[in-house]
């Protein structure tokens, strides 16, 4: 038998057993074991993914997806990335996630059966969506039509080992967040929404989260170094469609919380959870329809594009429906003091959606324009800038004061109390790094004391000093992950402040200056890469007549299939990282060098490992809690 | 039991609503999406060619047609073999011209591509690093533009399919033909 055929039959077994769970949803209830229908998904998408790397290593180009994608020359870790770096392969990886949480939950030691069973079914419907959606419209085992003895590469821009590993990073995250819609399905079905229920959620929402966080992350820092555009965050639609499920996701998080400790807000957690996934879902949509373009895109086909809606629909109108025939009978009646816990994590929900909704109309709204007014209008930067600074004063501000208040009422002076000495320090610092550095604007300075401000009245929280020793309280992933925020904030405003570009055209022998930095064109190097042609420029970075650092920018001449890409060369520095890229016109002797030079951008990533190890370090804590 | 009340039905009514838009956004013809240079003249651009040595492929060569159209291809594009039929199929119709402009391809493929499906051009341009192409706003390959008495009036995004041609292509030649 053939690998294509035995794929589909492995693809097929995975339909079956996904959708014969999935009865179980049926309102006569039939009996069906879920350890083995819940379980086969897994193994039998497992198996498909295998083998559909298998097909790539083996560079097997009877199949039409090899041949678009893969080149029997290419190295052999961006053959196996090459499996999940098309629409088709990456679909079963997503698939391949979604069968994995469903078999780690089926492990779960949750004694109500029936809201259990219910959980697995919804998730395995949506399996069986995703599967159907696979095999019939983006089947990766297709034969090739015609005989061809080489593939047509993989995009050299996607060369890369991070965007190997960044995808299914970001998917576990994304995919992730489908648990949680099966888990507001399952709890509405089973009358099943309490603190027993969040408690059981917890860890699933948090495990999302630090993958999507980590995947987003990972993004930046590839855009980063790859696209040698010199910025991290472009608001670009595919990067605004992983940031919208984060939004809701922390937004979510933070409920759970309350939930599990207040029993209270259980509607508002449930319809949380269903917008978490639903962003994630419409974020597939836009993506893979080929409505939004991007760096990112797909090949786009309609029939997907249709394919993916009507299942978007089933999955939102089902859930959003249940949600507003059960979701308020499931509320505990409860008041909220103004000054409290939980009316600070609100005020955190409200701004993280304010942002989401900002994000969201920056992403959709050029769209509607075009399709209803037939008039193009861009949406920058300097709308999402302008329109979240006041959005992220505020959360930085809640931030600090929240963790503070105690549950259910607390009295704001002693908070301010509390806070008002690292609040005042921080001033203090920003206050004299201005009138002795460089002068700074209103905002910034409100931006950076009140990070400042957040980062160390976290670290405060995170520990605690007993008889001389300093402990680290079970809260320290809260703490961590506000750390980071506070640090991200801080990187971001001071890398666009101090930030610095120029572009020269320069000749061999030729000085450079900028700012304080002196660069020298030393030489061009040519040499042949593996799959590749490369022209390398030298710089050097001199002190006076010693060469502190050498600087390699890179042009890369790829032939299968024909494109140059340029390789930036950045030195980072513990303060400021040194940035330089550079391309060569047609017909002149000299090359066009840009130089950025980008302050704190390890702090950037710095604060998203600060961030998931916080995420991490609560699951830890949780589970050594529990034993 | 508690009574429903209309704001609990809000967030399906407002996913509908969504739902709706995005399936006009689906579809909306990506192919007809708006050009900057529709209604516009041809732009101005002057490139080496693919057949002849010592010629050049420039906006004066579309200005001699009444109707061209400019098909941008590459050998390593796919779609573009389907379309080359279709190219053919108009590269016989009277009265019109049609010009290529290889994109970012080698040479030797780009003939080899001519030699084993036909060449349906008057002139083929070479743009070998996509820069030439960059003010026809080009996305990617294939692309087609038709141009009549030197002015663009229609940008086809990705290969035109048979009933594409029908549909729109045709008619739009049938009115100025």
């Amino acid at each position: 038998m053939n690998l294509g055929n035995f794929g589909n039959i492995l693809l097929l077994v995975c339909l079956s057993a996904s959708l014969i769970q999935s009865l179980h949803l049926l309102p006569k209830k039939i009996d069906i074991n879920y350890k083995i229908f819940s379980r086969i998904p897994f193994f039998f998408s497992l198996f498909a993914f295998i083998l559909l790397i298998y097909i790539f290593v083996d560079s097997n180009f009877n199949y039409q997806l090899v041949v678009n994608n893969s080149h029997s020359e290419k190295p052999l870790i961006y053959k196996i990335a090459g499996a999940w770096g098309n629409h088709e392969g990456s679909l079963l990886l997503w698939i391949l996630v979604l069968t994995i949480f469903n078999f780690i939950f089926s492990y779960s030691k949750i004694e109500n059966l029936d809201f259990k069973k219910n959980v697995i079914s919804f998730q395995s419907f949506i399996i069986f969506g995703f599967t159907l959606f696979l095999f019939f419209t983006s089947n990766p085992f297709i034969q090739s039509e015609s005989i061809v003895n080489e593939g047509l590469g993989l995009n050299p821009v996607l060369q890369d080992l991070l965007l190997a590993i960044h995808p299914p990073i970001l998917y576990i995250g994304y995919v992730g967040y489908s648990l949680v819609l099966s888990f507001a399905v399952g709890g509405m079905l089973s009358n099943k929404v309490d603190k027993e229920w969040a408690g059981w959620l917890h860890p699933w929402v948090l495990t999302a989260w630090i993958f999507l966080t980590l995947g987003i992350g990972l993004g930046s820092f590839w855009a980063y170094y790859e696209l040698g555009w010199g910025g991290y965050w472009f608001w670009d639609p595919v990067e605004n469609a992983s940031l919208m499920p984060w939004l809701a996701g922390t937004a979510l998080f933070h409920c759970v919380i309350i939930l599990e400790k207040k029993n209270i807000l259980q509607s508002w957690t449930i319809l949380l959870s269903i917008l978490t996934f639903s962003l994630s879902l419409i974020g597939t949509f836009l993506v893979r329809s080929g409505i939004l373009n991007s760096v990112h895109t797909f090949a786009s086909d309609p029939t997907r594009g249709l394919f993916i809606l009507i299942f978007l629909a089933i999955i939102l109108v089902i859930s959003f429906t249940l949600y507003a025939f059960k979701g308020p009978l499931l509320d505990n009646k409860s008041e909220i003091n103004l000054i409290s816990k939980e009316s600070s994590i609100l005020a955190n929900n409200w701004l993280l959606l304010s942002t989401l909704f900002v994000v969201f109309l920056g992403t959709l709204y050029p769209l509607g324009t075009d399709l209803f007014l037939q008039k193009s209008i861009s949406v920058g930067p300097n709308y999402y800038i302008l329109s979240l600074l006041p959005i992220t004063v505020l959360l930085l501000f809640i931030m600090i004061i929240g963790p503070n208040a105690k549950w259910q009422n607390d009295k704001i002076t002693e908070i301010i109390f509390s806070i008002s000495k690292l609040f005042i320090l921080s001033l203090a610092i920003i206050f004299g790094f201005s009138i002795y550095f460089i002068e700074l604007q209103l905002t910034q300075i409100t931006l950076l004391t009140l990070s400042l401000t957040l980062i160390l009245v976290s670290i405060k929280n995170g520990l605690r000093i007993k008889n001389n020793y300093t402990i680290i309280k079970p809260s320290l992933g809260k703490s961590l992950a506000h750390i980071g925020f506070g640090l991200l904030i801080l990187s971001v405003v001071a890398n666009a402040t101090f930030a610095q570009e120029k572009i020269f055209q320069a000749k061999v022998n030729d000085i450079l200056i900028l700012d304080n930095h002196k660069f020298k064109f030393k030489s061009v190097e040519q040499t042949k890469g593996k799959n590749y042609n490369s022209i390398k420029a030298i710089f050097y970075l001199m002190d006076n007549k010693t060469i502190l650092e050498t600087f390699k920018p890179e042009i890369r001449v790829y032939s299968n299939p024909p494109t140059v890409t340029s390789e930036t060369s950045i030195v980072r520095k513990f303060l400021a990282d040194i940035y330089v890229v550079m391309n060569i016109p047609e017909n002149s002797d000299f090359v066009n060098v840009r130089i950025h030079i980008k302050p704190l951008m390890s702090f950037i990533w710095f604060s998203i490992i600060l961030m998931t190890l916080g995420g991490v370090s609560a699951i830890v804590f949780r589970v050594r809690l529990k034993r | 039991m508690k009574q429903l009340k209309f704001k609990h039905f809000l967030p399906v009514i407002i996913t509908i609503v969504l739902l709706v838009f995005f399936y006009q956004l689906l579809n909306k013809d990506v192919t007809k999406l708006s050009s900057q240079l529709i209604e516009k003249p041809v732009p101005t651009f002057n490139m080496s060619t693919l057949l002849e040595e010592d010629q050049s492929f420039s906006t004066s060569d579309i200005l001699k047609s009444d109707v061209a159209l400019v098909n941008i291809w590459a050998s390593w594009c796919i779609p573009c073999r389907s379309e080359h039929e279709i190219l053919m199929l108009l590269s016989r119709m009277e009265g019109l011209d049609l010009y290529g402009i290889n994109y970012k391809d080698k040479n030797e493929s780009a003939l080899n591509f001519i030699k084993t499906l036909g060449n349906p051009f008057k002139k083929i341009g070479v743009d070998r690093n996509g820069r030439s192409s960059m003010v026809w706003g080009v996305y990617g390959v294939p692309e087609t533009f038709i141009v009549h008495k030197g002015t663009v009036i229609y940008k086809h995004i990705g290969p035109i399919h048979m009933n594409e041609l029908e549909e729109i292509i045709l008619p739009i030649l049938g009115d100025i033909l």
